[in-house]
């Protein structure tokens, strides 16, 4: 059914259009703008002064 | 309202996870699966025989006392492997292998095609106090193998997981299997006859530890060790050159 | 004292005697076989963890004000483990050093054989030291980031406890001669089986507990801790994957053979590193650093396209431990390939962390332990780098089958494994155990000097021991022959086996050092209590009056 030559290329390819696509998708929620505030208070959120769980 | 927060906390964890199973998966799915499928196009080796029972104990102690942490079984592609330890190694000579002793470090030589090269002889005495025949070596000594008798009763059970896994044993040798492994380190005893018969005329019997008393996970060893690189001829009937040392910048 | 309510100590009781009775079955089915031994030491560990259950199972219900605090307790055992695994799987390294430098060291014993004693060394330092310090900064980490308490009780102890007995079951076992000599996974089936479970339930627990966190947003450093648990969980099982001879014999055959299982194996092996010696170690990195530090990661987001580089590209990375093998010409070539790529996120990683210090640099002057924090991630950069030139094909050709490998394992393994780990301990103590500072600010420092000059001798006399010896191998006389017999080549080893095994126990008695101060830190008496608003939660004051539970 498969010969060994077609699933190497297909895989290849395949795995260079995941590669492609799931870049895309990582930068796009990098660079999200709506994205921004949470990184930015995830960045100062560990320095909140406390040391007990919220409730 | 905080119920629905919770949920969709929860949905934020969840994507994550499969995200990072996404990521992570085509990597490996890529290489690996197209290698079931080699079969096509590497060489075939019709005449590949299967370690005896003797013999595949003999490897259940290399792995045991974990020879394959300093000795490579894999020789690369490259000139001066080839003229220090032999032709290269193809996939086919290690396709009955559960599991693989390619190696990765060589604190001593090679042993892909080991075998034949020294005496049984040379082995034991080796094996006992390496330092007694190489004075400068730092291999430790093994001087139990020879005094511990070599499991027998297990070898049938041993030939039928390989079996499972895939190697084809046939119902006679896993049935005879102890037998023939008494026999392959025993000859001209009555077992003898049998090995030759299921395992193909070239099959070594020796008494490898020179004692035929009893049948020590020395003579196991030994017999492995004389194996190795002797299961198929192919990759001395059609070697293609080896590669030259590369050019650091090609 | 652990907290435990009523309903977690029944449950507790029952999972440790069903273990005990697993391990009469194990010891009744396997007899002389090594599986029989293992029973009979599944049976005592559950015995005398059963008996410290009950010595406490009897008290009263432990106060409700104790979910208005961090689940401390599984922290603490856990610190303690991660040290007495870092001192025994160092020890073994040092033994396995001298041996190759001595051999006689073995005293002709079977068990203390160079071949059994590496695995353990590699199992020891790897899951005992690193996997304990894993799990139990990924309990502090992700308290605190989530600011919520553990989801319950009874499955830390049991994380906890269940994989230092698979760490027990492994290395006791290569002593014993079982293993499947498989790197990093030579442990065998029944273990391998109870890891899984062990497993399972650490996910879960993260899982669970991350749902409960106050934050929307789950902090970068638990990304990590989540990748390293589930793709440790994909790895393990899939490389492991064998046929035993029978339940009664703790011996097995892999299901995979020849080219096949070497790819398994090392997709396996390279994502132990990436996932076991990397990914959970750059999440204690994203918290200690900035902690220790007292500034924001330099870029959060660069942190982000990081973490998401290495999770992908990693992957494909495992064949360039294959070159020039019997391993299809494509796959080396698609290894090589992306172990140069990934030197872009690795050292994305890197230069994130050594950027968060600049401007802090007289703090790394003055702090030993920052200063630990900050040579991991230097030594990070310079594992990287030379794990990606290693991958390159021609340069593989020489490096490979060399010591030039155990330099580069160890530059990573002592430089940035055990560096960043002690460094985020030094962090850790003080905080969990209420404590200003350390015990001993002096000992700190010599610890870090011990440790930086173990490090430097070990891996400079690697790298010149594997390329003399790389280079030996391949010399040609004019006439065309070989120069160098395998054993010319040996005999230029030794100096550099004894600087090794020098350099290793200067390494080792850092982590001694390391010891006592910690000892010393926790037998203090807590002089001063933090003030309480910096124990406990701004928004919910605990009931006034309720005793907080006092630590241990
Ligand atoms: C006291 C410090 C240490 C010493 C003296 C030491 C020594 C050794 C020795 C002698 C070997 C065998 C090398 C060979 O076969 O030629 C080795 C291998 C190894 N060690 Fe260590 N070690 C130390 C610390 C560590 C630490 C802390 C880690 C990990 C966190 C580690 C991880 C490893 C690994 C992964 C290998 C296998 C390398 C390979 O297969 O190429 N070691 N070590
Ligand atoms: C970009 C990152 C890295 C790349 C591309 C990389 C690449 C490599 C290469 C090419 C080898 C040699 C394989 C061989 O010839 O047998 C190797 C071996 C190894 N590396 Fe790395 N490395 C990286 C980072 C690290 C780090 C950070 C650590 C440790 C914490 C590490 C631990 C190891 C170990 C344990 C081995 C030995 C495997 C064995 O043969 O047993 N690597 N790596």
């Amino acid at each position: 059914m498969f010969t060994h030559e077609t699933l190497v290329e297909g895989s290849k390819m395949w795995g260079l259009f995941y590669l492609v696509g799931f870049s895309i998708c990582v930068l796009i929620y990098t660079f999200l703008p709506a994205n921004r505030e949470r990184f930015e208070r995830a960045e100062r959120e560990i320095f909140d002064k406390d040391d007990g769980p919220w409730t | 309202m905080p119920e629905v927060m919770h949920r969709k906390l929860e949905r934020t964890a969840t994507g994550f996870m499969l995200a990072i199973i996404a990521a992570a998966s085509v990597g490996g799915i890529v290489e690996i699966a197209p290698l079931f499928t080699i079969d096509d196009t590497v060489e075939a080796a019709p005449d590949m025989r299967l370690y005896t029972p003797l013999e595949l104990a003999g490897r259940d102690i290399y792995v045991r006392e974990g020879c394959y942490a300093c000795h490579s079984q894999m020789i690369r592609t490259l000139r001066d492997e080839v003229e220090r330890y032999g032709p290269y190694s193809l996939a086919v000579e290690s396709q009955y292998d559960h599991p693989m002793l390619w190696g990765s470090k060589r604190t001593g030589p090679d042993l892909a095609r080991i075998g034949g090269k020294y005496s049984d002889f040379w082995h034991v005495n080796h094996l006992n106090n390496p330092r007694d025949v190489v004075p400068e070596s730092n291999m430790p000594s093994y001087r139990w193998l020879g005094t511990t008798p070599l499991k027998l009763s297990d070898l049938p059970l041993a030939l039928r997981a390989q079996r499972a896994v895939g190697v084809p044993y046939t119902d006679a040798m896993i049935e005879n299997a102890a037998r023939d492994a008494y026999g392959q380190a025993v000859p001209d005893s009555e077992q003898s006859s049998g090995v030759t018969e299921r395992y193909g005329e070239a099959t070594q019997i020796s008494a490898f530890d020179g004692v035929t008393t009893n049948v020590t996970e020395m003579d196991a060893l030994v017999a492995y060790l004389q194996v190795l690189g002797q299961l198929t001829r192919a990759a001395y009937e059609n070697p293609a050159a080896p590669q030259q040392m590369p050019d650091p910048d090609d | 004292m652990m907290q435990l309510t009523t309903g977690e100590r029944q449950l507790g009781a029952i999972v440790l005697i069903a273990l005990a009775i697993l391990g009469i079955a194990m010891a009744a089915a396997g007899r002389t076989d090594v599986l029989g031994i293992h029973g009979a030491m599944v049976l005592l560990y559950s015995l005398a963890l059963l008996f410290l259950l009950f010595s406490s199972a009897f008290g009263p219900e432990p106060s409700p004000a104790r979910l208005t605090r961090y689940y401390d307790d599984p922290i603490k055992v856990g610190v303690g483990l991660t040290l007495f695994w870092a001192i025994f799987g160092m020890f073994i390294g040092v033994w396995a050093a001298a041996q190759l430098a001595w051999p006689i060291l073995n005293f002709d014993t079977s068990w203390a054989s160079f071949g059994r004693i590496r695995p353990a060394h590699t199992s020891g330092v790897i899951f005992g030291f690193g996997g304990n310090a894993l799990i139990t900064t990924s309990f502090h980490v992700v308290q605190r980031t989530s600011r919520a308490r553990l989801a319950d009780q009874f499955s830390p102890w049991f994380v906890l406890f269940g994989f230092n007995l698979f760490c027990l079951i492994a290395v006791s076992g290569y002593f014993l001669g079982v293993t499947q000599s498989k790197e990093y996974a030579e442990a065998e089936w029944y273990a391998d089986i109870w890891l899984v479970i062990v497993w399972v339930t650490y996910f879960v627990l993260y899982v669970r507990t991350l749902a409960l966190r106050k934050e929307p947003h789950i902090y970068v450093a638990n990304w990590y801790y989540m990748a390293f648990i589930i793709v440790v969980a994909i790895l393990h099982i899939v490389n492991n994957l064998a046929v035993p001879l029978s339940f009664a014999h703790a011996k097995s055959y892999t299901i995979w053979a020849g080219v096949q299982d070497s790819m398994v194996q090392w997709w396996y092996g390279h994502n132990a590193v990436a996932f076991f010696l990397t990914a959970g170690f750059l999440a204690m990195l994203y918290y200690y650093l900035p902690k220790r530090a007292e500034r924001p990661i330099f870029s959060y987001r660069l942190s982000i396209l990081s973490f998401w580089g290495i999770t992908f590209f990693y992957m494909w990375a495992g064949s360039h431990h294959l070159h020039y093998t019997a391993l299809p010409h494509w796959v080396q070539n698609l290894g090589m390939t992306f172990s140069v790529m990934l030197l872009v996120p690795s050292w994305a990683s890197a230069g994130n962390a050594l950027l968060t210090l600049n401007g802090a640099w007289h703090k790394v002057r003055d702090d030993a332990t920052l200063r630990f924090i900050m040579m991991a991630a230097f030594f990070y950069g310079l594992s990287t780098f030379e794990g990606s030139f290693l991958a390159i094909r021609p340069v593989n050709s020489l490096s490979h089958y060399t010591d030039w490998t155990v330099g580069h394992v160890h530059a990573g393994a002592l430089g940035w494994v055990a560096m960043i780990t002690f460094g985020s301990l030094y962090t850790l103590v003080p905080a969990i155990w209420k404590r200003e500072r350390m015990y001993s600010a002096a000992l700190v420092e010599v610890h870090f000097w011990l440790a930086l000059v173990g490090t430097l001798i070990y891996v400079f006399a690697m790298w010149n021991s594997g390329i003399i010896q790389g280079l030996m191998w391949r010399t040609y006389s004019p006439d065309n022959t070989l120069v160098y017999s395998f054993l010319d080549t040996l005999l230029a080893m030794y100096p550099y086996y004894i600087a090794r095994a020098f350099g290793g126990l200067l390494f080792l008695i850092g982590a001694i050092v390391a010891a006592y101060n910690i000892w010393m830190t926790v037998r203090a008496p807590s002089a001063a209590q933090l003030p309480l608003d910096e124990d406990l939660p701004a928004s919910d004051r605990p009931l006034d009056g309720a005793a907080p539970t006092p630590a241990e």
